[in-house]
């Protein structure tokens, strides 16, 4: 494996760092919020977390299509990077809105937009992941993971829509509510848009370092592989 | 596989349509004789109908709202079945190679696979529904559900041929169609299920559209994606 | 207002998670890497072993 290029390292350091700041904003900048009090606080990285997890969405999806257009194994390893570190971001995002949920609205699961779609994308990453399993030849098990990819993300957004025409009718949405309503609104002060945005920015950091790592360890990954295949 | 060898022999190239419906005929005409596959997705349908009559056990007032969740279970579950035995008999009688090396367009092997799993799709729901109407005493015989219950299969067939054509060559195979196709096809039972518990309950035609104009634009979608990717699946 | 002390403690338990599944996942790929490198140092051995 090759050592790590000058800027991995400095990444690496940025992101700690940026981590720890961002820490920092959530729990000494921001303000206190009036209805939920501290739990408020998960808001800032859950977002991010999410955000991070539709980074990743989108990197694998384009990652397939380019695949599947220059049959270069290293949109393979990309796209197998972008699933798995998507897939990690938006396990934290759905429990840690699990959490949010419980002390504010009583339940650790409503069946919401957001929350539903993002269990059902973990579903597709692991059935993609189950179908790489299953396939021993690399060029076949690229193919077919970028196929998947792409199934997947057309349908995904298909699905968001279809629970949010589902919820529109049976709960009218109220715009702008102050009270606590299934999409979990509050009254944001300043302060708390510029913490969440700080949050994003950490977290893309995070996302471009980690995604990084993981590419390189794809690439370890192919080259045992095909040392593999050669000898036996 | 003979038509296709005729086609072949009587034109350098066949025509799109033709080797379509080669594929269609040789499949439909299988079954004929054979009637394993319908028969399997049959009976199989037909037990989900009952463990969900047991396992639910509904009085007749909540059967009415729980009868599209049921209907539609059903189907999918069936339609896995159909969708899994009708590749696995291509592959292991080795008719996918024959169909590859025949000069066909890739995609006219999958038009001709996914209309003759409708077809088997079809047949199954057009049995399971009587019978569920007498079993529960709810009357089905709905041009609106038809409708869903038609748009909803070709949905549900147009992605899952595609997807049972890479499942049937992993070592998993069966297993992971369901795993593949669930996920993948819930907007087609959301949508499903709610345009045909409208008709059912004799709603408005503005309040079931959104539903129906989702089914469409799935189905559209999803045919356009199957058709332009299934090459990747088949080349060797 | 959410009482205090229930509030704290879910905002601790998300936290945790927020720190926890990404260390999980950084030392998952630590480990990994590790691993490959074994392999890849095995089948060079290998390799030496039977030259073809």
């Amino acid at each position: 494996m090759k050592p790590q290029p000058v800027a991995l390292k400095v990444l690496n350091v940025v992101s700690v760092l940026l981590f720890l700041a961002a820490l920092g904003m959530v729990f000494l900048y921001a303000p206190l919020e009036e209805t939920m009090n501290y739990v408020q606080k998960i808001f800032y990285f859950h977002v991010a977390n999410a955000w991070v997890g539709m980074l990743g969405f989108i990197a694998a999806a384009v990652a397939g299509v380019v695949y599947l257009v220059k049959h270069d194994q290293k949109w393979d390893i990309i796209e197998l990077a972008a699933v798995e570190i998507s897939l990690i971001f938006f396990i934290t995002t759905i429990i840690t809105g699990s959490i949010w949920a419980r002390p504010v609205w009583n339940t650790w699961w409503t069946w919401d937009t957001r929350l539903t779609t993002a269990t059902i994308l973990e579903m597709i990453y692991i059935a993609y992941l189950l179908l790489r399993q299953g396939i021993e030849d690399p060029d076949r098990r690229a193919r077919f993971g970028a196929v998947y990819t792409i199934i997947g993300a057309i349908s995904v957004p298909i699905t968001f829509l279809s629970i949010r025409i589902v919820s529109r009718t049976i709960h009218p949405v109220v715009i702008g509510a102050t009270n606590g309503t299934a999409t979990g609104s509050f009254n944001m002060a300043p302060q708390m848009l510029f913490t969440m945005f700080f949050a994003l920015f950490t977290f893309s950091a995070i996302f471009v370092t980690l995604f990084w790592h993981r590419i390189r360890l794809g690439q370890l990954a192919q080259q045992v592989e095909q040392l593999k295949l050669e000898e036996f | 596989m003979n038509n296709i060898q005729e086609i072949a022999e009587h034109k350098p190239t066949p025509g799109f349509f033709s080797a379509v419906g080669a594929i269609i005929w040789k499949d439909l005409s299988a079954e004929l004789r054979s009637r394993e596959l319908l028969s399997a997705m049959l009976v199989f349908a037909l037990l989900v109908v009952l463990i969900f009559n047991f396992a639910l056990e509904l009085d007749a007032g909540t059967r009415r709202v729980a009868t599209p969740g049921i209907l539609w279970a059903t189907f999918a579950f069936a339609g896995t079945l159909g969708l899994n035995r009708s590749m696995a008999v291509e592959k292991d009688r080795g008719c996918l190679d024959g169909l590859l090396l025949a000069p066909v367009d890739r995609s006219a092997i999958y038009f001709g696979k996914t209309i003759s799993n409708l077809a088997f799709m079809l047949i199954v729901e057009a049995v399971v529904l009587p019978i569920y109407s007498v079993l529960y005493n709810t009357n089905l015989f709905n041009p609106g559900l038809i409708v869903v219950i038609l748009l909803g299969s070709v949905g549900y067939v147009a992605v899952g041929t595609l997807l049972s054509s890479m499942a049937v060559q992993t070592r998993t195979r069966d297993v992971l169609l369901p795993i593949l196709l669930f996920p993948v096809v819930i907007p087609i039972l959301i949508a499903a299920v709610k345009a045909s518990s409208g008709f059912l309950q004799g709603l408005a035609l503005t309040d079931v559209m959104p539903y129906i104009n989702l089914l469409i634009v799935y189905d559209v979608i999803f045919i356009a994606a199957a058709y332009m990717v299934f090459d990747f699946v088949v080349e060797e | 207002m959410l009482e205090y002390s229930v509030s704290i403690k879910y905002m601790l338990a998300g936290y945790t998670v927020f720190l926890a599944v990404p260390a999980v996942y950084l030392i998952s790929l630590v480990i990994r890497v590790r691993n490959l490198k074994r392999d890849l140092q095995t089948m060079k051995e290998f390799q030496k072993k039977n030259p073809k």
